[in-house]
């Protein structure tokens, strides 16, 4: 159990390694001088001041070196500063990262609780009304595009009913850009527990618990449920990039304060210091978020945890 | 003994309904005592199963039971009785590795359905549980409560289904081919302890099973079961001795007999088309940064030589490494030491153009026909396939060769236009065997090519894989875990287990007189289709065999002694 986990750190770490260097490069994978493209906006900088904005990012110097240095940053918890404003990029970002997690678990949460028994009531009532009725709404949950789930949200709930306000942040603020996240991502989830399920009830172990006389419920529950539930498991840890993505998108509609709409603003100003951060962070919440699935997993199949 | 615990009368089942509806099973009718084995007999198809299944309420949907069983003073197949599954009627089913659930303890799946039942509290089930683990043979039963399925091998699985089903106190336990997954020194020992659980609780046993072998060695009584119908049923002296109906007769010859000796083995002074030696390859599991956690020998150090127009069959049980050793030498497994030539040229070592060259000299037949065809292929496009890769015969040229094919392996040639699942089990197995000897092949490896099929196809395949020899001069590597089979084909036998050759000779050699002790035990646990002759030695205990070097023990009889 613990070198499983272990060796899903170290793969973790190494993951996040690739990252930094990947990080490092982005900023010539643009064509044209980077520096000059990110004032390209802004009227009168001096050429010096451009060549001192190359020198504090250590432009002027060879990309390994500049890897090196951005490296022992790093370990120091420097991720640079804002060519806008100045302030450190770590601190912007950590302002803002918590709002993007309480969004995206909440979504994630939605998505489980709404998805995961609907996918398990379609595969108990295989192939009846029911099972095909909930299947039609789970590929229309899965085709709707975030931004039009979120408008529409917003139209009805905050607009003509005027239950929810329609943008800012807080407790109420979240309900909407959680349900839109959260909505789409239940029809993936019904979609796979109804297959999953469905797979496990045919397999033999299911005909060896009724033939010792266990009530259905108890056969589904205890059997059926938890080996069904690996695979939607695994789709889980899939899932959270998935949503962490999409927070993008949906954070822009609602104008919710967090690290997907920061990263929308720094693309568009060119400011890449904050794009690294932000990549950088979005691949350590994922790295993270897979290693704590992979966890579960072994928890919920004793087969990987290899005694 | 007199008193009978189920009644069945005029059962059938039934798919689908009104016009379209495919009857199953006929109208069977058996009576089954206390401390009574029936076994069902018959093919897949036979309806069998389905007989069993519909006793326990466990039909498919779609899949309906009329007629009457009774059974503690109700009829079972009554859709408004609850079925007494489990307590009434217990069932282990043949694929042990599948029938527990995976993600549960073991003394979870032993102690739930006791509570269910309201048989035992929590606490007095865990201690039943372990009383019943000890009995059916599972050594140090405590820890093995809290370990999970996988952490066992197959036999002990289905000591723990039997346990499981025991734990219940059924009236009736029914066996649904309980040991057709297992290897034959298992098998040995599950049917033993399915007997002494007959003799000591009094419980109905119903064995269903292929295998007259398993039936001669178990059975009191016996039905024999054919397309859904009863064919023939009484004594198992009766069926055996005097078999009434020509289905019966027919599956009892089909039955390879250990008796019967069918290869005359010339001995050949030739050189050898393949020769093997110190040929070795480890798998290691559990890996985690190129460290190795476990090490499993599955082929070491071995040495053999196969001549040419001989069948030299590899014998093992699961784990010995032969479908390795077959699998190395159609370079589908990479060896980690030794070397193999084939008339000369080194196999090992050849890659690019030079080895696909050779690969038209090696070709093999898998043991599932139904997973080695391509089911989007039609089969003439399968057996063509070699061809075309191989020769630069025409377009016309390969269909008329393919037809050819057809027609040598007992398939007629307008079936080459067909796809897999248009076909039996025993004719994708012809495909196979024409789709392998499309090109030409020098050697054949031919893993377990009857494993999968019915005895009557089975023997078939072995007639027409003996005709081929015979006509074709064909020189075949015959994997099997079989030894009756075995006997029937080859010329020679190579005894393996955990990776190492234990024995090795002419096959009437090491038939008639083993001298290996791990040969003896599987000759031994072989069930031999004769009622008056059960077994009665117990299967030896597995572990303790000598493993050292071969010694010539005989003129071409080898062993590890």
């Amino acid at each position: 159990m613990w070198r499983f986990i272990g060796t899903r750190v170290a793969m973790g770490a190494l993951t996040i390694w690739v990252t930094t260097m990947l990080v490092t490069l982005l900023i010539h994978a643009v064509p044209g001088d980077p520096v000059q493209i990110m004032y390209a906006q802004s009227q009168g900088t001096t050429p010096e001041q451009i060549e001192q904005v190359r020198r504090s990012l250590g432009l002027d110097r060879s990309i390994p070196v500049q890897y090196l240095m951005y490296l022992e940053r790093l370990f120091q918890g420097d991720l640079g500063n804002t060519i806008r404003g100045g302030q450190p990029v770590l601190e912007v970002i950590m302002q803002r990262l918590p709002n993007t997690l309480v969004l995206a678990v909440a979504s994630m949460f939605i998505a489980i609780v709404i998805g995961v028994p609907i996918g398990f009531l379609a595969a108990y009532r295989e192939g009846t009304i029911v099972d095909i009725g909930l299947m039609v709404l789970a590929i229309a949950g899965i085709s709707m595009p975030h931004f039009w789930l979120g408008l529409m949200l917003l139209f009805f709930f905050a607009l003509e009913l005027g239950w929810l306000p329609v943008s800012g942040n807080g407790p109420m603020n979240l309900i909407l850009p959680a349900l839109t996240l959260g909505l789409s991502n239940a029809a993936i989830f019904a979609r796979l527990t109804r297959s999953s399920m469905i797979d496990v009830m045919n397999q033999d172990f299911v005909q060896t618990a009724f033939a010792k006389g266990l009530p259905k419920a108890i056969v589904l529950r205890r059997h059926v449920l938890r080996a069904g539930l690996l695979p939607v498991v695994t789709m889980m840890g899939l899932q959270f990039a998935f949503m962490m993505g999409g927070a993008i998108v949906v954070e822009n509609i609602f104008s919710w304060n967090g690290v997907g709409r920061m990263a929308v603003e720094a693309i568009f100003q060119r400011d890449y210091p904050i794009i690294q951060g932000f990549i950088l962070t979005f691949s350590v919440v994922v790295v993270v978020v897979a290693i704590a699935v992979d966890a579960l997993y072994a928890v919920l199949d004793p087969r990987i945890r290899r005694a | 003994m007199s008193s009978v615990l189920l009644s069945v009368r005029d059962l059938s089942v039934t798919h689908g309904s009104g016009t379209r509806a495919v009857p199953l099973v006929h109208s069977v009718n058996f009576d089954l005592a206390r401390g009574q084995i029936l076994s069902i007999v018959g093919e897949s198809g036979s309806g069998k199963s389905m007989t069993s299944k519909a006793l326990m309420g466990l039909l498919p949907p779609n899949v309906t039971a009329t007629g009457e069983a009774q059974f503690r003073g109700a009829n079972l197949l009554d859709k408004n009785i609850a079925p007494p599954r489990g307590t009434g009627i217990g069932l282990i089913f043949q694929e042990p590795m599948t029938a527990l659930t995976p993600v549960l303890t073991i003394g979870m799946q032993l102690t739930e359905a006791m509570v269910v039942h309201g048989l035992a509290d929590a606490r007095d089930a865990k201690a039943r549980a372990i009383q019943m683990l000890e009995r059916v043979g599972i050594p140090n039963p405590k820890q093995r409560m809290t370990q999970y399925p996988h952490e066992l091998s197959g036999g002990m699985r289905q000591r723990v289904m039997i346990a499981m089903m025991m734990l219940l106190e059924p009236d009736i336990l029914i066996a649904d081919e309980p040991t057709t997954a297992l290897d034959v020194t298992v098998q040995a020992q599950i049917l033993d302890l399915l007997r002494d659980i007959v003799r000591d609780t009094d419980v109905g046993l119903i064995l269903i099973t292929h295998d007259m072998g398993v039936v001669a060695e178990m059975a009191e009584d016996v039905m024999v079961m054919k397309a859904g119908r009863v064919v023939e049923a009484g004594s198992v002296h009766q069926i055996f001795q005097a078999p009434g109906d020509a289905y019966t007769r027919a599956l009892l010859d089909a039955v390879p007999s250990v008796e019967t000796a069918s290869v005359d083995s010339k001995p050949t002074d030739s050189q050898a088309l393949l020769s093997i030696r110190h040929l070795s390859k480890t798998f290691s599991g559990g890996r985690a940064f190129g460290i190795a956690a476990s090490v499993t020998r599955a082929v070491d150090d071995v040495s053999l030589d196969i001549m040419p127009g001989e069948t030299l069959a590899l014998v093992g049980e699961s784990g010995s490494g032969k479908s390795t050793l077959g699998r190395i030498l159609a370079r589908l497994t990479k060896a980690d030491k030794g070397n193999v030539t084939l008339a000369g040229t080194d196999l090992l070592s050849l890659e690019g153009a030079p080895l696909r060259q050779e690969r038209r000299k090696i070709q093999m037949i898998f043991q599932d026909p139904y997973a080695s065809l391509d089911p989007r292929q039609s089969v003439g496009a399968a057996i063509a396939e070699p061809i075309k890769i191989q020769t630069t015969l025409s377009k016309a040229d390969r269909a008329k060769r393919v037809a050819q094919l057809l027609s040598r392996v007992g398939l007629t040639p307008d079936m080459a236009s067909r796809f897999p699942h248009e076909f039996s089990g025993g004719q994708r197995q012809r495909v196979s065997i024409a789709r392998a000897i499309a090109a030409g092949p020098e050697l054949i490896i031919a893993d377990e090519p009857t494993s999968a099929l019915d005895v009557s196809i089975q023997a078939q395949i072995l007639d027409l894989l003996s005709d081929l020899k015979s006509e074709n001069g064909l020189t075949m590597l015959f994997i099997s875990h079989d030894l009756a089979v075995v006997r029937q084909v080859a010329d020679r036998i190579a005894v393996m287990r955990a990776g190492r050759i234990l024995e090795f000779g002419p096959t009437e050699a090491v038939w008639a007189s083993p001298r290996h002790p791990y040969t003896k035990a599987l000759i031994d646990a072989a069930p031999v289709p004769d009622p008056s002759r059960k077994r009665s030695a117990r299967a030896h205990a597995l572990d303790t065999f000598p493993m050292t070097p071969l010694i010539e023990a005989a003129p071409g009889h080898w062993v590890a002694l």
